[in-house]
């Protein structure tokens, strides 16, 4: 389904990254696999270092973090926003909202909206959409869109699959009006059939966490995860990215009236750089204008991973450019959605470590 | 499609010099979730189709896995 937001932008982009960098090389001590087949698997996905938490952090500490670095530069004012969404799919707790954490921590005023969502590798796009409905209203002014997730937590170290791609991460993009008559065009779609494809299967109130779901299991190639772990059926991943993503991205192109050639950069969510390249090929697109290096240099971190793709592939620039982007998202849910958006002349785009 | 030079690039995939339509593909050390990812990437680039991991985890021999691709091609 198709989305058009009228005079709105994103005013500025902040990633907060773990200072823990974690290598591959010391991750393939953990799997029982030979190390050369572990080097082919690093070479051809593109994995290298990732960020992952210390024990014990959580999403609302990454969150606070990256507020805190604004609130102290000058970059954003306690006061100015009237909504903060927070989108993961690991909160602190069940129950508060992490939003209210976040708001409780930082002693927040009360006129404040606070919203946790639940989603992930569209989780941006998702959050932006959510952003722009609210400042519809007159009372909203600003809106502080936090993506965060430490899902390394919940990922098996002896999970070939999944553990040497995941990082953790947080981003805090500060949304607002437009004065200029901008378009933003979206297409999202959803298929909870697939529901299983990503998951976390115990933990929640179908199967909750016990000794029984803490043991790690067999699930062939020598990979031993929990079930209370994520697991992630990658093959069922790639022909879903490879079928569905080419086909929505050409379906928001002819909404909006653009063509592939017109847009600066695709800044995608990043599961890994194999996936990525193969997707770029199908779109018959240059590897510069879809970037792919993130998984290298901090990990696959779900929703974080598309600001995360533009602040650390443009830092600077984007305060002083513009550029037609188009931002691409898929994964849990099934969920996959794409946005198309100038962006640029922001107020800061840049990446902090949370030690 | 051009059987050798399907076999040619499953070699590559499975880092082997060259493979006969009959060699099992796990017989191989190199037959596994990234050689299955890898061949599915193949059919999706060269070939137009696609194939989910389970049909292709199924199949016995490299000539198996040929007729897979070209089946889907009609």
């Amino acid at each position: 389904m198709n989305f058009k937001f009228r005079h709105k932008r994103i005013t500025g982009i902040l990633a907060v990254v773990p200072a823990r960098e974690q290598s591959f090389v010391e991750d393939m001590k953990h799997f029982n696999f030979p190390i050369a087949r572990s080097l082919k698997l690093k070479e051809v996905m593109g994995y290298d270092k990732h960020r992952i938490v210390e024990p014990g952090v959580c999403v609302s500490d990454l969150a606070v973090a990256g507020l805190e670095h604004l609130f102290k530069n000058d970059l954003l004012h306690p006061d100015e926003f009237d909504a903060l969404i927070l989108i993961t799919q690991s909160p602190d707790y069940f129950m508060p909202p992490t939003s209210n954490v976040i708001q409780g921590r930082l002693n927040l005023k009360h006129d404040l909206l606070c919203l946790d969502i639940n989603q992930g590798c569209a989780g941006f796009i998702i959050g932006l959409m959510q952003a722009f409905s609210l400042l519809e209203q007159e009372s909203i002014r600003k809106v502080v869109l936090i993506n965060a997730d430490v899902l390394s937590r919940k990922t098996s170290p002896k999970d070939r699959n999944s553990y040497p791609l995941i990082g953790d991460a947080a981003a805090i993009t500060v949304v607002e009006r437009d004065p200029e008559d901008t378009v933003i065009h979206a297409n999202l779609k959803m298929d909870g059939t697939r529901n299983n494809v990503l998951m976390i299967p115990a933990g929640g109130f179908r199967l909750p966490s016990s000794p029984a779901t803490a043991v790690l299991e067999d699930v062939g190639d020598n990979n031993l995860r929990a079930k209370d772990h994520l697991r992630m059926d990658g093959s069922a991943v790639f022909n879903f990215v490879q079928i569905e993503v080419p086909r929505m991205i050409n379906e928001l192109l002819k909404y909006a009236g653009a063509t592939l050639n017109e847009i600066d950069y695709f800044f995608c969510h990043q599961p890994n750089r194999f996936m990525l390249q193969k997707l770029a090929d199908k779109m018959q697109l240059p590897y510069s204008k879809m970037p792919s290096n993130v998984v290298e240099r901090f990990g696959n971190s779900s929703g974080v991973t598309i600001p995360v793709t533009i602040t650390s592939n443009l830092r600077d620039r984007l305060m002083h450019e513009q550029f037609k982007v188009c931002l691409a998202g898929y994964g849990v849910g099934l969920t996959w959605s794409a946005m198309l958006l100038d962006l640029g002349k922001v107020k800061f785009n840049t990446i902090i470590e949370y030690k | 499609m051009n059987k050798p030079e399907f076999y040619q690039r499953l070699a590559e995939i499975l880092d082997v010099d060259e493979l006969q339509p009959e060699s099992v593909l796990r017989d191989f050390d190199e037959w596994d979730s990234l050689a299955v990812l890898s061949v599915l990437a193949l059919a999706d680039s060269k070939y137009g189709v696609t194939i989910r991991a389970e049909e292709i985890r199924s199949v016995v021999t490299a000539a198996d896995l040929a007729d897979l691709v070209e089946a889907k091609q009609k």
